[in-house]
């Protein structure tokens, strides 16, 4: 990634989101250990609710390489976004999207020069639940554990490089703390990325002077994602992948509707058939009717 | 679709029933005609309203897969269900799910994949990325598996960078004076631990709660048990007696057998549980003074209230709570009542 950023600012004498990299680069020319240099510009777009704005605070607190900005005005204007990056210093975003208020979506994506992932974050947990237990150093760098299933696919394969860019925290980060004291899991299971965030107790504390025993606690947040499309470009670019069976939250909710709104429709037409029959066995008029008969 | 499925089944049906009732009368059969058209408009006016529905919906889910790339302009979708509405094909290709398109190309990904891949020489250290060698395969809807497997994973992940933290010399425990701000804040980790607290008491309580239900239930057992002991020993008493009194029958009859048939009724009722069983001899532990000392001996009598000569020819004043009143009635008793009694003023009124 850095080297080939490195060859686009020769080749265009402009300075790219690696810029940091470069101006070390520069510094040193040769001899350089090979680094990991990541910046990851974390923004969403107008209409979230709270659920989603702590969802995001988490992100920001577990993840110290991360640069929160404001709000992006505009659903339709993505392509300012790998400018906005670009201004911040970072070669990644995380862009959270909600529509509706009610349905959230990530992208993740490199920016410059992509690719963009857009997924469908459901099953949101944040770290205020008290249900979540754990805790862990802010700014410490996490383990990031994938599960075999990211090897299977191409796709996995490549959102696995990006979840390390995005999620890993790189040594250098300004806020990095040290020591590991948590595991972030990400693993697919039906189709979609389950996120959960550990944190390492190495000793037991109501034993401290026993075998060391490890055992993990959740700090939360907990999400699910869905991808839905790959993107060649960041924020743009031809489509490389798209999950079929993505079906959106709007359709199911519809979907639900429909049914309800079946439910009403075959109990008026079941009444009306029912009306037709009840007048089909009716009899005719008999010479011997009672009516007739004591007329 | 479904429903306009209905609806010709039931043209059919009902055409099925004109045959029969043309063979029965004209004029009823034009009724039902009728009828049937009149509601086979409201169906077709219903589907209407329904494919307006669906492409709105079609054009809502185009909008939120609006990807800047992929969707330039408004899709085609929206325009065609409206043109033509009556036809029935028409409908029943609109109401199918849309087929998605799947794009799976796996020789862009890779490309992409490698433009974007870190230096692979990168120590461990740069990433601290771990791969878990199983894949995840549980219920989703098992909570408590799918969450033991994510735990396994993650562990699996710790123990792992453990090792390979030992191997590439990185600190991975933190020491233990080192503070530093925590991501949850103090008072939130208090409310989590207020929380744990509150939990486990409830437990305990509710625990509680329950063992002394049990008990009760047990208790009432206990007592049920007893009662049915002691009817139990009653009659075994009863019945030793009752054998005790025919064994003696003819002895009874004798003379002075007396004592002898009080030791025997001691006998039988020596395992009785009872104040009788004093002591080895039958002798109470305390001597008598002592008894008569704790229980009292002696003392007024049954007649001690009873009036004697004595207490009849005194005048002094017995103590009392009319003692007063007892002093005017002695006053009373002397000077003769005022107001004589109802007859003798009767007899004076007469006599006057």
């Amino acid at each position: 990634m850095a080297s080939l950023l490195k060859e686009q600012k020769k080749a265009k004498g402009k300075r790219k989101a690696d810029a940091m990299d470069v101006d070390e680069a520069e510094l040193v020319p040769t001899a350089k250990k090979p680094r990991n240099k990541q910046r990851v510009l974390m923004l969403s777009s107008r209409g979230i609710n709270h659920r989603m704005r702590h969802l995001m605070n988490d992100l920001e607190a577990l993840l110290p390489h991360v640069k929160k900005d404001s709000k992006l005005d505009s659903k339709n204007h993505l392509n300012l976004l790998p400018e906005l990056a670009d201004l911040h210093n970072c070669n990644n975003t995380l862009y959270f999207e909600a529509r509706r208020h009610e349905d959230l979506y990530m992208w993740a994506a490199k920016t410059p020069n992509g690719p963009s992932i857009k997924m469908h974050v459901q099953n949101v947990h944040t770290m205020d639940e008290l249900k979540m237990t754990g805790n862990c150093l802010k700014g410490s760098r996490g383990i990031l554990s994938f599960d075999k299933a990211f090897d299977e696919t191409e796709w996995g394969k490549l959102t696995k490089e990006l979840f390390t860019h995005i999620f890993g925290v790189p040594p250098q980060a300004r806020k990095a703390k040290p020591f590991v004291d948590h595991v972030l899991t990400f693993s697919i299971l039906d189709n979609k990325i389950w996120f959960r965030n550990f944190q390492i107790i190495e000793k037991d504390p109501l034993q401290p002077n026993g075998p060391p025993q490890m055992s993990l606690t959740e700090i939360g947040p907990r999400f699910v994602l869905t991808p839905i499309r790959i993107f060649e470009g960041a924020f743009s670019g031809a489509t490389v992948y798209s999950n079929p069976e993505f079906v959106t939250p709007a359709a199911v909710r519809s979907a639900m509707r429909r049914e309800k709104g079946d439910k009403y429709g075959n109990r008026k037409h079941a009444q009306a058939e029912r009306g037709m029959r009840k007048e089909l066995r009716k009899r005719e008029d008999d010479e011997l009717a009672v009516a007739k008969v004591f007329a | 679709m479904a429903k306009l499925m209905k609806a010709l089944g039931e043209d059919g049906l009902d055409e099925l029933a004109q045959e029969q009732l043309r063979a029965l009368e004209d004029s009823e059969e034009e009724g039902s005609d009728e009828d049937e058209d009149d509601e086979e408009v409201g169906e077709a006016s219903g589907d209407e309203d329904e494919g307006v529905e669906d492409a709105d919906e079609a054009e809502g889910s185009d909008e939120e897969e609006a990807d800047p790339a992929a969707q330039a302009g408004p899709s085609e979708e929206v325009a065609i269900p409206m043109d033509e509405l009556s036809d029935e094909e028409m409908l029943d290709e609109d109401a199918m799910p849309r087929q998605k398109v799947e794009i799976d190309n796996k020789i862009a990904l890779e490309r992409i994949r490698s433009t974007i891949a870190l230096d692979p020489s990168l120590p461990w250290t740069e990433t601290l990325t771990v791969s878990y060698p199983e894949a995840i395969d549980v219920d989703i809807d098992d909570d408590l598996n799918r969450e033991l497997a994510f735990y396994k994973q993650a562990l699996h992940g710790a123990q792992t960078a453990r090792s390979l933290a030992q191997k590439h010399n990185f600190p991975f425990t933190r020491p233990a004076d080192y503070f530093a701000e925590m991501v949850k804040s103090d008072s939130h980790m208090e409310r989590i631990r207020q929380r744990l607290l509150d939990e486990s008491a409830g437990l305990k309580r509710s625990e509680e709660k329950r063992k002394e239900r049990e008990g009760k239930k047990f208790g009432k057992q206990v007592q049920l048990e007893k009662i049915k002991e002691r009817q139990q020993n009653k009659k075994e008493i009863e019945e030793r007696l009752k054998g005790l009194k025919r064994k003696r029958k003819g002895a009874m009859d004798g003379a002075d057998d007396g004592e002898d048939f009080d030791v025997a009724v001691e006998d039988a009722l020596a395992d009785r549980p009872s104040k009788r069983a004093k002591g080895p001899n039958g002798k109470s532990k305390l001597p008598r003074t002592a008894r008569d000392k704790k229980f009292g001996f002696g003392g007024a009598g049954r007649r001690s209230k009873q009036n004697t000569k004595d207490s009849t020819d005194s005048f002094v004043q017995r103590g009392g709570p009319g003692g007063k009143k007892g002093g005017k009635g002695g006053k009373g008793a002397k000077a003769a009542p005022k107001r004589p009694g109802k007859s003798k003023r009767m007899a004076q009124r007469s006599r006057t």
